[in-house]
């Protein structure tokens, strides 16, 4: 049994300083591949609502990846965990992200308050004229209310993550053991927080898209979608620094495997939750909830939709069952960079259908995403760089470190 | 042999860095043997023991008795009527099913967390599951009616009737999913007894309690590579109850959410239903194992810190369960369904709106209280809040089931129900069954896993949760 | 070597090995790895939990169940969906709410649970057999002190069947590694018989139990002219009489009778001649009952002649005895009769006749496809035969049949069946309209 309870000296737990610099690359790269896909949007029929759908869905992608790191944080301290210490600060790091990129939501917020009706259908004045449905849902669907929530998820994030960040860091200068203990008391409230938020901007952002359709439970399918980017993202992140030399004998094949099932745990709970909210809905077959699915069967997009059932659940389900693989950094780094593109496909498929047309990947959807990505890594590297990669006064940290997988 | 004194130690600090211990009282392996060994080999338990049973066995015989009537007189002895075909018989079924969850919860799901605490109560939630389910399992079976053709719900080839189930309908789910968790629930309460059976086998003094002990354990003699393959199995057996828990609440929660009914037709009823049948599962585990913890001596084994956490758990589904009524209510107004909307203003203003109140202020009002940690390691204040966190679930059940049967879209076919006095000595009864199962648990079997504890127990390099 | 114990009180003992006691789970472990290092193979230790770090030290190869394991869920998965798509779409096939067949949404969790119930199944009961579970007899339990491994002490054997084993040394090797005590193990060498009895119980209980089987298979095979055994009585014993048995109140022995003579239950009077028979009795002529007489089938040995058609039924009219027909209808004819007529003769008649009277209805186009050689097209109701027929002969036909024709008495109640005769007469009159019969205006409009 190896005893290591101590970081190792020769460990390197910062980034070197040309973080910044790679930082300001990727935002240069990020901005300039938005600005791209946006002139694309003009060559391209329907181009505007094409682009403002792949804004938003490559927005929703990085969100996700933040908001599940967030959820992970928080819990760890709900839980008291110890073996999660050493991957804690890049899960902290991603959510910490999300303050800046609220700002990314900016564009969406200014064109629904001018009344454009392009992404969302009820804030189209003519087209709410002739629903009654929508009409009816006006105290709602309507674009003041649309933006003082948008706003209040988005400080409500903040707060958390900011939180965490702030009592995170000042531990390891200090390793005074009281910010622990206050990280731990709020994290029950902070996750009944995040809860309501997240389920009522998936309601907001992606649900009302299609604004006469609605699902109780489409709050659990956004989240469980949330979780499983996260941990993919925390591997290949964890995996990527190690292959960069950083944190060499902090991160063990233990705590892959420990981030393996994780993984695997919510690739499931994501399937019960597609298969649940499927199967009720094709069960009833009511008109107005099934249309939602005939979308999703038509146009080509059937393929799509059996892609995500192979993609996102069943291949990686069987993929991440063997012990091996989990505790393996190559094979578990590819499931979760295959999680990671199906998550995509999965925000792509609960967005785009609504549209009409067919499932059309196109230079522009990549050029958004590539632009979003971009930006998304200049953040978190701005963000860790002169930071620790690992909470060093972590009062766990200990016991992370020595943590051996059963 | 130890002299663990019954002073409770507080266990539930928070030291960061240092792991609260689990077990208190200066145990060793011997005292904690002794410590549960001697309630299962005690010749007489005390009187109060005697006097439990007495009142549990005879609710236990009017359960039977009534269900006798009830099969030979027909449902009509019941108050379910057209609409509100469902009552008392389903809602209690979800009841039952619901409390069973918890053991699963704890033996499985915790085992997979490796959270070390659960070690000490897993025993105990696992046979309140076995209990739980039994009684669930019975009011589905008599409220078919012609209850001697119960079996022809199962796949058998049956050349008189020239048919088979129709697997298809979410009741036929029902009936593999509680089956199939009846069998795996008891498979692994039994495999996680047989070490400690044959504990009790090898401490046997008399003749009869070596036999039934001894052929109980099966011959377990404690080989490393039996506890290697033991590890396996119990491990896969975790894996596997783990996603069957959650798939026979939610095959539980498919009876409605499949159908139009509004109030019954919304897709957040599977995880919902889960987190509300463990919420009802820990009400209930805390409900039996406070009281035990003080009458049994066990409160070195079963800390503070245990209830603790069964507390927090308790919180956080009660906290989901909120959401989702919150969510529920939302979506159906934002549905703009007027069915939907009218059903949830039915239920608060309609004429069951005081088991629709009794449900909220049990259910949130009750378990909010959990927040303060006070309320949290007092057992006394912990029992008030599982006692109304039972109840609310009942209700819950009772308001979902009910309310939108009597009420649903044309209301020339809304009507009224009331229980008769059968279905509400039926319920009262079916707990009689529970408490009688459950005491003579208490009195013959090994109420702690004995060998789980001892396994976490620090010596030398082990940590605890 | 056989070392006599003496508390055996079998002369025959055979040495197992030593068994070797340890305070503490870390002083075993420790004492495995030496013992193991010191060359000894055949050992094994027995503890109260399971000990980490025992199982490297002994070198325990990890356990092919979660194989198994996996192989019994799969099969369980295939069990379930095979086994639900040959029920619900190869055996026994039924639409239930319009779903398919084979749904598969539908047929997940039933899938699931098959899946959880083989794994769970095989992985406990895998796990006792492989471990050689149950063995109620074993050597070690023979030792007194062995009875705490499953409390507080922890035990490990060497067995006397190991190349090393050495009672002297290996005791000084147990005693060097830290054991609190060595004992030896020994088992009774005579071999184990069973008593006489066990064999004998059980070849009888085996053949008790293919009782009730062979019993059933019987029984499925023998026809019996007994009824059937009734265990729940299910309102199979009803205290009333049923039709065509014996009853012992009536001379005849019939549960069967007649109405009492002179008696007419309540409804059926009917002596309204004219709406119930549609005959006018003031005109009848004593007639017996029209009887319908049929022309012989010309070509009975010839069914792949065309059958003639217009001819029979005139021939038939013609033939008939002469009744005196209500020629009016005897209910007020309104708007909402004519329409009744209409939804009752399009539900009833339709088929045949077709919905304008034809006789080209969807069943007589069918048997005509079919060319079975025994189809009479229906007569068209335009012929001028049928034109002529009174409103109370077109009554009877529909109320008793004529020829292939079978009677709708049962079926359409007396009103309806004038309201069809009513409509009749509108479809009559649409194929061999005069101008007269067109309303003026219309008249008018449609002058070119």
């Amino acid at each position: 049994m190896k005893e290591r309870e101590s970081l190792s000296v020769s460990e390197v737990t910062c980034l070197s300083p040309s973080a910044v610099c790679w930082a300001r690359r990727l935002a240069a790269v990020g901005v300039g591949s938005l600005l791209l896909s946006f002139l694309a949007s003009f060559a391209l029929r329907d181009g505007f609502s094409r682009f403002l759908l792949a804004y938003l869905v490559s927005f929703c992608f990085c969100l996700s990846l933040s908001l599940g790191a967030l959820f992970f944080v928080v819990l760890q301290h709900l839980t008291r965990a110890g073996w999660s210490v050493a991957v804690r600060r890049l899960g902290e790091i991603l959510a910490a992200a999300l303050p800046v990129w609220s700002l990314l939501f900016l564009p969406i917020l200014f064109l629904v308050l001018v009344g454009d009706g392009s992404l969302y259908p009820w804030n189209d004045a003519a087209h709410v004229e002739h629903d009654p449905l929508l009409q009816a849902k006006q105290p709602y669907l309507n674009a003041p209310f649309f933006a003082i929530r948008a706003l209040l998820y988005f400080a409500v994030w903040a707060w958390i993550a900011r939180f965490y960040w702030r009592h995170s860091l000042a531990q390891d200068e200090t390793g005074d053991k009281s910010h622990t203990l206050a990280m731990q008391r709020r994290a029950g409230i902070s996750l009944v927080a995040f809860g309501l938020t997240v389920t009522f901007a998936s309601f907001d952002w992606l649900m009302s898209l299609d604004p006469h359709w609605f699902s109780t439970i489409f709050g659990v399918y956004f989240f469980a979608g949330c979780v499983v980017a996260a941990f993919a993202a925390l591997v290949l992140i964890a995996v990527s620094l190690q292959k960069f030399g950083y944190l060499q004998d902090s991160i063990t094949a233990d705590h892959y495997h420990d981030l393996g099932k994780l993984l695997f745990g919510f690739t499931f709970f994501w399937g019960y939750i597609a298969f649940s909210q499927y199967m009720l809905i094709w069960y009833a077959d009511i008109p107005e909830e099934t249309v939602w699915y005939l979308t999703r069967q038509s146009h080509g997009w059937a393929a799509i939709s059996l892609f995500l059932l192979g993609g996102h659940f069943l291949l990686p389900f069987c993929g991440l069952m063997p012990r091996r693989a989990k505790r393996n950094k190559r094979v578990l780094a590819a499931w979760a960079a295959w999680l990671l593109v199906m998550h995509w496909v999965d925000l792509y498929w609960l967005a785009v259908p609504h549209a009409g047309s067919g499932p059309a990947f196109s230079v522009l959807d990549l050029l958004c995403l590539a632009g979003m990505a971009g930006l998304y890594g200049a953040v978190l590297l701005r963000i860790a760089a002169d930071r620790q990669l690992i909470p060093r006064r972590d009062p766990w940290l200990a016991e992370s470190l020595a943590f051996r997988n059963g | 042999m130890s002299t663990a004194t019954q002073a409770a130690i507080d266990n539930t600090f928070d030291d960061p860095g240092r792991r609260a211990p689990l077990i208190t009282g200066g145990q060793d392996y011997t005292s904690v043997t002794d410590m549960v060994c001697s309630l299962a080999e005690r010749r007489q338990p005390p009187l109060a023991w005697y006097v439990a049973f007495g009142i549990s066995s005879t609710l236990a015989a009017m359960f039977f008795g009534l269900i006798g009537y009830l099969i030979v007189t027909g449902i009509g002895v019941w108050g379910n009527n057209a609409p509100v075909f469902w009552a008392f018989d389903i809602v209690n079924f979800v009841f039952w099913v619901g409390i069973g969850h918890a053991g699963t919860l704890i033996s499985a799901i915790l085992f997979l967390f490796r959270q070390n605490w659960r070690t000490s109560i897993n025993r105990f939630a696992e046979a309140m599951t076995i209990f739980a389910v039994t009684c669930a399992a019975i009011f589905p079976g008599i409220h078919v009616g012609r209850v001697w053709f119960a079996y022809w719900l199962a796949p058998y080839p049956a050349q008189h009737l020239e048919m088979w189930p129709n697997f298809r309908s979410p009741l036929l789910w029902d009936v593999f999913a509680v089956n199939t968790y009846a069998s795996i629930s008891a498979l692994f309460w039994y495999m996680g007894m047989i070490p400690d059976l044959a504990t009790l086998r090898d401490r046997a003094t008399t003749k009869w309690r070596q036999l039934a002990f001894g052929i109980a354990a099966l011959g377990w003699n404690g080989s490393a590579r039996h506890w290697m393959r033991y590890e396996t199995a119990y491990m896969l057996l975790a894996a596997l109850a783990t996603p069957l828990v959650l798939s026979v609440h939610s095959v539980v929660s498919f009876d409605f959410a499949v159908s139009q009914v509004p109030g019954w037709h919304t897709t957040i009823f599977p995880p919902y239903f889960v987190a509300g049948a463990v919420f009802g599962g820990f009400a209930m585990v805390i409900l039996l194992i406070v009281p035990a913890r003080q009458w049994f001596g066990l409160k070195h084994l079963i800390t503070l810190r245990h209830l603790e956490n069964m507390n927090k758990i308790l919180l956080a589904t009660g906290t989901i369960v909120g959401s989702a009524y919150a969510i529920e209510f939302f979506i159906a107004w934002y549905g703009g369904n007027a069915y939907e909307r009218f059903a949830f203003i039915n239920r608060a203003l309609g004429p069951y709106a005081w088991s629709y109140w009794t449900m909220i202020a049990c259910n949130l009002g009750a378990s909010q209280f959990l927040w303060l940690k006070k309320v949290r390691t007092t057992p006394w204040m912990m029992l008030i809040v599982a006692a109304a966190v039972t109840v609310g679930m009942w209700f819950e059940r009772f308001v979902i089931i009910v309310t939108s049967l009597s009420r649903d879209f044309l209301p020339s076919s809304w009507g009224f129900y009331k229980p008769t006095a059968i279905d509400i000595l039926m319920f009262i009864g079916s707990f009689g069954l529970f408490f009688t199962m459950f005491l003579l648990f208490v009195r013959y079997l090994p109420m702690v896993a004995m060998a789980e504890v001892k396994s976490m127990m620090p010596h030398g390099h082990e940590e605890e949760h | 070597m056989a070392e006599q114990m003496s508390n055996q009180s079998e002369p025959e003992t055979k040495l197992v090995g030593l068994l070797a006691e340890f305070r503490s789970p870390e002083k075993l472990v420790a004492a495995a790895e030496q013992v193991r290092e010191e060359g000894y193979r055949r050992i094994d230790a027995f503890t109260p939990f399971p000990v980490h770090g025992l199982d490297e030290a002994l070198a325990i190869r990890p356990t092919v169940l979660p194989w198994v394991v996996l192989g019994a869920g799969v099969s369980g998965a295939v069990a379930a969906l095979a086994g639900q798509w040959w029920t619900n779409t190869i055996d026994y096939p039924f639409v239930v709410s319009g779903k398919p067949l084979f749904s598969l949404p539908a047929n997940i969790p039933v899938t699931f649970e098959v899946i959880i119930l083989f794994a769970g199944f095989t992985a406990f009961f895998g796990m006792l057999v492989l471990n050689g579970l149950p063995r109620f007899v074993q050597p070690v339990f023979r030792s007194q002190r062995f009875r705490r491994a499953t409390a507080d002490r922890f035990f490990l054997l060497v067995e006397a069947a190991d190349a090393r084993f050495s009672v002297e040394n290996t005791r000084q090797l147990l005693s060097a590694v830290g054991a609190a005590q060595v004992e030896e193990l020994h088992d009774d060498a005579s071999p184990i018989r069973l008593p006489s009895w066990i064999g004998w119980t059980l070849v009888t209980l085996a053949i008790l139990a293919l009782l009730p089987p062979l019993w059933i298979a019987r029984a499925r095979v023998v026809q019996s002219d007994q009824p059937r055994w009734h265990t729940f009585i299910d309102m199979d014993y009803q205290p009333k009489a049923k039709p065509q048995t014996v009853s012992t109140l009536f001379a005849d022995g019939r549960a069967d009778r007649l109405p009492v003579a002179g008696t007419v239950a309540r409804g059926q009077l009917r002596d309204d001649v004219r709406l119930y028979q549609g005959i006018d009795p003031d005109a009848q002529t004593p007639q017996p009952e029209p009887s319908n007489p049929e022309p012989p089938h010309p070509e009975p040995s010839n069914p792949s002649e065309p059958k003639p058609e217009a001819a029979k039924p005139a021939d038939a009219a013609a033939s008939e005895p002469a009744v005196a027909w209500v020629t009016e209808i005897p209910l007020p004819v309104t708007d909402p009769m004519m329409r009744r007529g209409q939804q009752q003769y399009n539900i009833y008649c339709a088929a045949c006749h077709g919905l304008a009277g034809e006789g080209d209805g969807l069943v007589a186009r069918r048997a005509q496809e079919l060319q079975q050689g025994t189809w009479l097209p229906p007569t068209s109701l335009h012929s001028e035969p049928v034109r002529l027929q009174p409103v109370g002969q077109l009554f009877h036909t529909i109320s008793h049949g004529v020829r292939k024709m079978p009677p709708y008495a049962a079926q359409i109640s007396v009103p309806d069946r004038w309201a069809i005769v009513l409509y009749i007469r509108a479809l009559q009159r649409t194929q061999n309209a005069k101008p007269e019969d067109v309303p003026s205006e219309t008249w008018k409009a449609m002058q070119p």
